[in-house]
């Protein structure tokens, strides 16, 4: 029996495309059946557009009869995260705020995919402007993690995760300001690029904090992100943090070897400072064997505490997030959810010089972190200390970093790429991830160490089981 | 000869007046939320507080170059 639709990746439904033995066309009804027989328990979409959907596809099979090639995503099925902008089609950002919104002009990103012959099956769930949740009084539920439907995708791509983990479409794009894409990769089981800060424009996105904000790919492989972040990269001027770089093919050099390359661990991060779970550090250590076997020089690497990372990083989205929201926080408070609103509430209260002590702290800690990539070329830590946590309403609300410091907000402050890539389960089946970070403009490297390792182990022939857990959650 | 003050927890009357210069009039329960929600980032700018050498200039930069006049 070949591989089921849904479990296609881009690059194998790309090859089929190109050899003439599949159609957009029925790869993408694949992905709306099964779409309309999951999403009603998963809840990864917000809206869905299977006509326009339909429609793409069977422009993207005419390019392909008339031998027109626009790319790997030519007749690829995605979703947008409900932040990105799209021309005439709501976009919510999963706020009251916004439950009418519907933008005249596409998002960058989403303008480079329907150009590259994609195929947009809707726009997927996330946490009230990629900062609030998850919440149960918006107008949209939280989405579900597949994995197990009482846990959560975590966020703040939570839509994204869940739905390439459950097979509800191939590619996804997300966005990180602390962790938001790696995240949900790591706890779905799946794969996720928070590229070099600049790489993907920003341009029609809602923003989170402009200084930390980064789009990126997620899919079920680190391949097909390369695939999806060819298409997705390029320089654009509308984005101020946009880099002028020439344009990259991120697949063309994934399988050369990684042997030679040193690899940095930074055990001190998750094994004592998080405390991680003993599923998460036999993963880890389990990890760091696979790398060795594939000749890669491993060795363990300090850098400043998480503490330190997150104490310059909240302040400063405290202060930015506050500024875009402050007009409604004080004219109409209460249409933000609570979750949201107690995590932007502070950000009022904080004095300019705050905020330039938490940029001179982010200066150190950057210039630190890039002293000690001088003997490395890629830092390893893990994705998430824990699996997935029971999907709660955030309630009575909490404030990012407080309580424990964030594992991933660290590579927003550096701005360097952070790829989140699944390196095994718990004993409860519940999928664990790891994190490769590079240099600044070194995103090909980190993709090729995460293809190598995916290649060199069996974790991406393991899916959950969601039609039977679907099936068990609507029979309660 | 200057002291320093040392940092402490702001009170509830001071955190009031902050959010009247922000502009923000909260009614009583959203005013206990912003205490609450202060009460979580205030420590990280306490811990920010430190001595630091007069040239650790700050992460930001201002680039002239990216206010030009686009081409098209």
């Amino acid at each position: 029996m070949g591989t089921p639709l849904h479990e296609l990746t881009i690059a194998e439904a790309g090859r089929r495309f190109r050899a003439r033995t599949l159609s957009p066309v029925e790869l993408t009804q694949a992905y709306l059946a099964r779409i309309a027989a999951l999403d009603s328990t998963l809840n990864s979409f917000i809206t869905l557009t299977p006509e326009r959907a339909l429609d793409e596809a069977r422009a993207a099979e005419r390019l392909f009869a008339q031998g027109i090639d626009t790319g790997p995503m030519q007749g690829i099925p995605y979703g947008l995260k409900d932040i990105y902008d799209t021309a005439g089609l709501l976009t919510t950002a999963h706020s009251k705020l916004l439950e009418t919104h519907v933008p005249t002009q596409d998002s960058a990103v989403q303008a480079r995919l329907r150009a590259g012959g994609g195929v947009l099956l809707g726009k997927q769930a996330t946490w009230e402007f990629a900062m609030g949740g998850p919440s149960l009084d918006l107008p949209w539920p939280p989405a579900r993690n597949p994995w197990d439907l009482s846990r959560s995708p975590m966020g703040s791509s939570s839509g994204a995760g869940a739905a390439i983990a459950a097979g509800l479409c191939p590619a996804a794009t997300g966005s990180d300001t602390g962790g938001s894409i790696r995240m949900p990769a790591s706890v779905c089981g799946i794969a996720g690029l928070k590229p070099t800060y600049g790489l993907v424009s920003r341009y029609g996105v809602q923003p989170n904090s402009y200084s930390f904000d980064h789009c990126g790919p997620m899919a079920w492989t680190v391949e097909d992100c390369a695939l999806m972040l060819t298409v997705m990269a390029g320089y654009d001027p509308r984005d101020p943090g946009s880099l002028d770089l020439p344009p990259e093919d991120y697949a063309a050099g994934l399988s050369a070897p990684v042997a030679g390359l040193r690899i940095g661990v930074v055990r001190h991060w998750y094994e004592d400072e998080l405390e991680a779970a003993p599923a998460v550090i036999a993963a880890m250590d389990a990890s760091i064997a696979t790398f060795r076997r594939l000749g890669c020089t491993v060795s363990e690497v300090r850098l400043p505490s998480l503490r330190t990372f997150t104490d310059s990083k909240m302040p400063l989205t405290a202060a930015e997030i506050f500024t875009l929201h402050e007009h409604d926080l004080r004219t109409r408070p209460r249409v933000f959810g609570r979750s949201m609103r107690f995590r932007i509430l502070a950000g009022a209260l904080l004095r300019a010089d705050d905020y330039v002590q938490a940029m001179r702290a982010r200066a150190e800690l950057t210039a630190i972190t890039f002293a000690v990539m001088k003997n490395v070329d890629i830092l390893l830590t893990a994705g998430s200390a824990q699996p997935a946590p029971e999907l709660l309403p955030d309630e009575p609300p909490t404030f990012f970093g407080a309580k424990t410091p964030s594992l991933t907000a660290q590579f927003n402050l550096t701005g360097q790429p952070a790829l989140a890539v699944c390196n095994g389960f718990d004993a409860a089946g519940l999928p664990l991830g790891m994190q490769l970070a590079g240099r600044p403009g070194e995103d090909a490297l980190v993709l090729r160490l995460g293809h190598a390792f995916e290649r060199a182990t069996q974790f991406r022939h393991r899916r959950p089981e969601i039609d039977v857990s679907a099936q068990a959650v609507a029979a309660q | 000869m200057a002291t320093t003050v040392p940092p402490r927890p702001a009170t509830r009357e001071e955190i009031a007046i902050l959010a009247r210069n922000a502009g923000l009039d909260l009614p009583p329960d959203l005013f206990e939320e912003l205490v609450q929600a202060y009460g979580n980032v205030e420590p990280m700018l306490m811990r920010l507080r430190r001595g630091r050498d007069r040239a650790d200039e700050p992460a930001q930069v201002f680039d002239p170059r990216k206010f030009m006049p686009r081409e098209d």
